[in-house]
């Protein structure tokens, strides 16, 4: 039966292949698609492989090694990773940064979703707000660094202007353990709401309007046309949302931190990203950094594949 | 059809895809090594040295940096002029030369400059690394003894690695207007932290600190806080290299950090946004401890301003320091040429020669404002006028007198004490625990350390 089967499928596929041979006796045509293919794909599998594969294959081959930083190099085997379990530094930073990943990514989720809606009306000057709202984005984390300093100083920050004009008294936004990782978050959502806007605006714009036409027939109320329609129709731009901020939460923000506190109050916005460059560019210490790193893609791959199998990849068809 | 053991008695051949992974593993092996370290050291590299630094050249408008510029500018070429070895100035942003990653990658891969700037926090790691190559041969002995013990962090068995361009000591600078507002006059000028944090919580408000220690974690506020324990007798290590930081003066100084921020006499983040000059002309600021180089920042940006400067003052019992910071200059001994490298370190910086002195002068009374690190630059500058101004005697008469060199403590004891230092002043954390906590952390990390003194 299953021979049979093969019969077919090889007579069905010998008509295309048989004008290739003809004209190039010796490439299939088969084989030209994999060229062509080869080709095209050729420039981004080398920059991938030159500026990412090796460069995260000789991190994880720096982190069995003790680093001088000044060109001395070390084996010591698991010495490094053995160390980072020892590092109560270490996993305050980790601890830091799972507050950091677990209140940023929702927030940033649903700030994104909530403006992607509101800017998907027809509403006079739309692209106006499009634009303000991207604009954060593509300013240099620097830039918005410096400028929220001066926006949250203690004494002439317009924040605490606001507040002590209204009758409160100001806050130490920046100096305070229990304010400033806050602010981090804050800032970020502000800082990267407009890219996920966008995003989530071209999930939106392709959800048919047929369907919305249909719900509006049957009397369903925007509330029931979000939950029946566009949410499970966003189900893709969801995945792809969730999974990037996450990535970008654990492994981003670190020009803010520099900028805003250093890491400060009290080692209070430390995240591990944070605390991997000190140990490697202040410290000199590039293999403990290097193990520390590893740790942290091993943990983003986890969490990845966690947001992969929960959402079957963003996939409609669970997984068919 | 394929049986089992078939292939048994076939010659020994490498398939394509064996040896290509053979050939592949062996390229990466061959190249790891070079991979991890770069594709070569300076050394076989040849060409202009390399000056990295953060001065020049560059254009700005501050006219002091374009003064400071123009001194490395004009240092080079004249080095250039009578020497066979040329050198390139590269200029680095302050922010990224202190906290970026270009000059540790460089170093970490072989690709060094051949001279840098280098603060005394950061020597022992430059030195214990083995990039540092011993000026000593190339300095008259006159010469080091004019810089007496502003060598002394810089030096290990009696050598020189390292040659101080400046010394920039720390005192507690104040608004003259705020002071006399509030009733104020010299004779008020407090002497102890007890009269320091009365006046302070007299002069804030709620746009004004009153007093300004630093807040935001670094080497740079381990380096005002030093003087704070110093006052008080305590100390990170003692002579004999003993662990000695979890002592009474240690907890008292913490303390005062905690006591004014707690009291809101100090805040707990720099006013506006670390801009010293802003701050203070902005009226946000009554007393702020900071060092030398702003007299010159003052010059150049609030001629007019009415500043004063004072002491820091000391504990019950206790007796006067502050800490002496400042950069140095280096060679790298990795580099292209090492011996031409230290040759103008010694050219620039330690020759007994008119032209290094005056250099060293320049420097310090006419590009910025610091105290000379050599007895013959600091008398000339005197001469010169450049000590003259009330501010700058003052510096020079009586801040930098009771003055003590900042620690070359290594990354893993600063960063103990920062923790200590944050904890307690912006944590709230009891300062007996985080004096405890960070002793056992330097004492553990001392048992194990091999390198130079840290002392």
């Amino acid at each position: 039966m299953s021979s049979v089967a093969a019969q077919q499928r090889r007579r069905a596929a010998a008509p295309a292949q048989a004008p290739a041979s003809a004209d190039t006796p010796g490439l299939s045509r088969k084989h030209r698609e994999w060229l062509a293919a080869g080709l095209f794909l050729a420039p981004d599998v080398l920059g991938l492989l030159v500026f990412v594969a090796i460069p995260m294959v000789l991190s994880i081959a720096l982190s069995f090694f003790q680093v001088s930083g000044f060109g001395s190099y070390q084996w010591i085997g698991l010495g490094n990773y053995q160390r980072m379990m020892h590092d109560p530094l270490f996993w305050d930073s980790m601890k830091i940064t799972g507050e950091y990943v677990v209140i940023l990514v929702p927030v940033l989720f649903c700030v994104s979703l909530g403006l992607g809606l509101l800017v998907k009306q027809k509403l006079p000057g739309v692209g106006v707000y499009r634009t303000a709202l991207f604009l954060p984005y593509v300013i240099s984390l620097v830039v918005v660094g410096v400028l929220w300093k001066f926006l949250l100083d203690d004494q002439t920050g317009a924040v605490n202007r606001a507040m002590r004009a209204a009758g409160f008294d100001g806050e130490s936004w920046l100096g305070s353990p229990s304010l400033a990782l806050g602010c981090v978050i804050a800032i970020m959502v502000w800082v990267m709401m407009g890219y996920y806007m966008i995003i989530f605006l071209a999930g939106l714009q392709e959800i048919p309007r047929e369907f919305y036409e249909a719900a509006k027939l049957d009397g369903a109320g925007p509330w029931t046309t979000f939950r029946t329609i566009t949410w499970p129709l966003l189900r893709p731009t969801s995945f792809f949302v969730l999974l990037m901020s996450t990535v970008a939460a654990i492994s981003g923000g670190l020009d803010l931190i520099f900028v805003l506190t250093n890491g400060g109050p009290a080692n209070g916005t430390s995240l591990a990203i944070f605390y991997i460059y000190q140990q490697a560019f202040g410290f000199g210490e590039f293999g403990y950094a290097s193990a520390m790193g590893s740790f942290l893609v091993l943990i983003m791959v986890v969490i990845s594949a966690v947001i992969f199998k929960l959402t079957s990849g963003g996939r409609f068809d669970d997984g068919e | 059809m394929l049986q089992h053991g078939n292939d048994a008695g076939r010659p020994a051949t490498t398939s394509r895809r064996r040896f290509l992974t053979a050939a592949a593993g062996t390229g990466a092996a061959l190249a790891s090594p070079a991979l991890l370290t770069g594709c070569g050291t300076a050394q076989a590299k040849g060409g202009n040295l390399q000056f990295w630094n953060f001065y020049g050249p560059q254009r700005s408008p501050d006219p002091a940096i374009n003064a400071q510029s123009k001194w490395f500018v004009d240092m080079v070429n004249a080095w250039n002029r009578t020497h066979k070895s040329q050198i390139d100035l590269v200029y680095l942003p302050q922010p990224t030369y202190l906290n970026g990653f270009k000059l540790p990658s460089a170093f970490a891969t072989g690709e060094g400059p051949d001279i840098f700037l280098l603060s005394p926090g950061d020597f022992l790691r430059y030195y214990n690394g083995g990039v540092l190559a011993d000026l000593t041969p190339h300095m008259d002995k006159a010469a080091i003894d004019d810089y007496g013990s502003a060598l002394d962090s810089r030096k290990v068995d009696g050598k020189v690695y390292a040659l101080p361009m400046e010394i920039e000591p720390l005192a507690m600078f104040y608004a003259q207007d705020v002071w006399e507002k509030a009733g104020l006059s010299e004779a008020d000028i407090p002497t102890t932290w007890d009269q320091m944090l009365d006046i302070g919580d007299k002069l804030r408000t709620k746009t004004r600190a009153g007093l300004v220690f630093e807040t935001q974690p670094g080497y740079y506020q381990n380096f005002t806080w030093y003087p704070w324990m110093w006052q008080g007798g305590g100390d990170v290590l003692d002579h004999q290299g003993k662990v000695v930081f979890d002592s009474p003066a240690t907890r008292q100084a913490l303390a005062l950090w905690q006591d004014a921020v707690r009291h809101g006499i100090a805040p707990r983040v720099v006013p506006a946004a670390d801009d010293v000059i802003g701050g203070f002309k902005g009226g946000n600021v009554a007393m702020w401890q900071q060092g030398i180089w702003n007299v010159s920042s003052f010059k150049a940006f609030a001629p007019k301003y009415r500043y004063g400067v004072f002491k820091l003052p000391v504990p019950s019992g206790g007796s006067y320091v502050t800490t002496l910071g400042g950069w140095s200059f280096c060679a790298n001994a990795q580099g292209r040429n090492p011996e031409a490298a230290a040759e103008f370190c010694a050219w620039a910086l330690g020759s007994m020669k008119d032209d290094s002195i005056n250099r060293m002068v320049d420097w310090c009374v006419g590009a910025k404002s610091d105290v000379a690190p050599r007895a013959s630059a600091l008398e000339r500058g005197a001469a010169k006028g450049g000590y003259d101004s009330e501010i700058m005697k003052k510096f020079k008469d009586e801040i930098f007198p009771g003055g003590r060199a900042e620690p070359r403590y290594p990354p893993v004891v600063y960063k103990a004490i920062s923790d200590a230092i944050q904890g307690t002043m912006l944590a709230g954390r009891g300062v007996a625990g985080e004096a405890e906590r960070a002793a056992q952390s330097i004492a553990a990390y001392t048992k194990s350390y091999k390198g130079a003194s840290l002392i």
